[in-house]
């Protein structure tokens, strides 16, 4: 994974977070807020389960910033914690799993000739467990094996929800090759 | 001929060999058509790593610190709580021993007079302090609850060693009374402590 994110002079602020230091916190919350909201809001499906996953990942972030030893980046380290937070709640609802995208699978092709979206509406709509799966995969750069781990799934369903969600995005983007 | 499908062409963009990956690699060389869907393929990807950043619409930060400064308290309150049990422990086993060796006959009964009227004190301050009227966070009720348990069971061997013979129950009588003493020192220091902590 690349680290988009770095953070100046990182080892003093992470002495002064691990002493307690709020202010340093509030250092690393400001330089992570976006980053953090961004991931959370692409896997949750409201805008107020993201702003609940912001709040877990800062929260745990303080209080487990001791155990960062600093193997990696810090953000690679914020990161994850985000992204388990918000696969978390997806867990917790109602509409995330399998399942419920085999149904939209099948109920999806009904309405979708001629239909063209922008990517950012068509990723919307695509069933949380696919787009969290698309989006750790390829814009955050996310192995399948790590993804997998993360969703307490096999690889091949990582994969598997890859494809799909490349097809579905292909179709609803206007891009299937000519038949 | 038979194309790719879009699961083979994500396939193909793993690193790794897996069975059959290497047919699917040499059709993808000499097929201008799958190369064009692999190629919308990574377009795609480069498109979803190219939309803007979505912002939060408020600041998170105010309200995460509140939650983190309640939390510090509450372990401050949970460690000084569990002390204050662990002293309580401390004081109850130390005045066992101490009750052993005390003095007999009348300066016994002067010790169980002295540990009465401390008894009496620190109860009225208890008193005085109001607990029940006050904001208390979960831990510090069931600590509290807890020493306010193991005195009533003091109170109760004390009523149980009143009926024993006067001759040979003042040694017990004044190792009982010195445990309630400590154990409302325990007492007090955990409604205090918990009282400073959170800001009274």
């Amino acid at each position: 994974m690349t680290d988009t994110y770095v953070l100046a002079d990182a080892p003093a602020l992470l002495a002064r977070a691990r002493a307690g230091d709020l202010t340093a916190f509030e250092q690393v919350y400001r330089a992570y807020e976006v980053p953090v909201y961004n991931l959370a809001r692409r896997i949750c499906r409201t805008v107020e389960d993201a702003e609940d996953v912001v709040q877990e990942t800062f929260f745990e972030v303080c209080r487990s910033i001791h155990q960062y030893r600093g193997d990696g980046s810090l953000w690679g380290w914020v990161r994850t914690i985000t992204a388990s937070k918000a696969l978390m709640r997806l867990r917790r609802n109602k509409y995330r799993d399998a399942d419920e995208f085999e149904e939209e699978l099948h109920r999806a092709p009904r309405n979708d000739s001629g239909l063209r979206m922008d990517l950012e509406a068509a990723l919307e709509r695509l069933p949380e467990t696919s787009r969290a799966v698309v989006w750790l995969h390829d814009v955050e750069g996310y192995t399948h094996e790590e993804i997998a781990g993360m969703m307490g799934k096999t690889v091949s369903f990582s994969k598997s929800q890859l494809a799909r969600a490349h097809t579905r995005l292909r179709r609803w983007l206007g891009e299937e090759p000519a038949a | 001929m038979t194309h790719l499908t879009l699961e083979q062409l994500v396939q193909l963009r793993e690193p790794g060999l897996e069975p059959g990956v290497s047919s699917l690699r040499a059709h993808l060389a000499q097929c201008s058509q799958c190369q064009a869907e692999a190629s919308r393929l990574d377009q795609r990807s480069a498109r979803l790593r190219a939309l803007p950043a979505l912002r939060p619409a408020r600041d998170h930060w105010s309200a995460l610190e509140r939650q983190v400064k309640v939390e510090r308290r509450w372990r401050l309150v949970r460690r000084v709580s569990w002390i204050g049990l662990a002293a309580a422990a401390g004081f109850a086993m130390m005045f066992a021993i101490r009750a052993a060796g005390s003095p007999s006959g009348p300066s016994r009964q002067i010790a169980i007079d002295e540990a009465k009227a401390r008894s009496q004190q620190l109860e009225q301050l208890i008193q005085s302090y109001n607990p029940d009227a006050r904001v208390t966070d979960g831990r510090t009720v069931r600590v509290a609850g807890e020493l306010e348990d193991r005195i009533a069971l003091l109170d109760q061997e004390l009523a149980a060693a009143s009926r024993l013979d006067p001759r040979g129950r003042e040694a017990q009588v004044l190792g009982l009374w010195r445990q309630r003493v400590g154990l409302l020192n325990a007492l007090v220091d955990v409604h205090m402590t918990r009282a400073s902590a959170v800001g009274y």
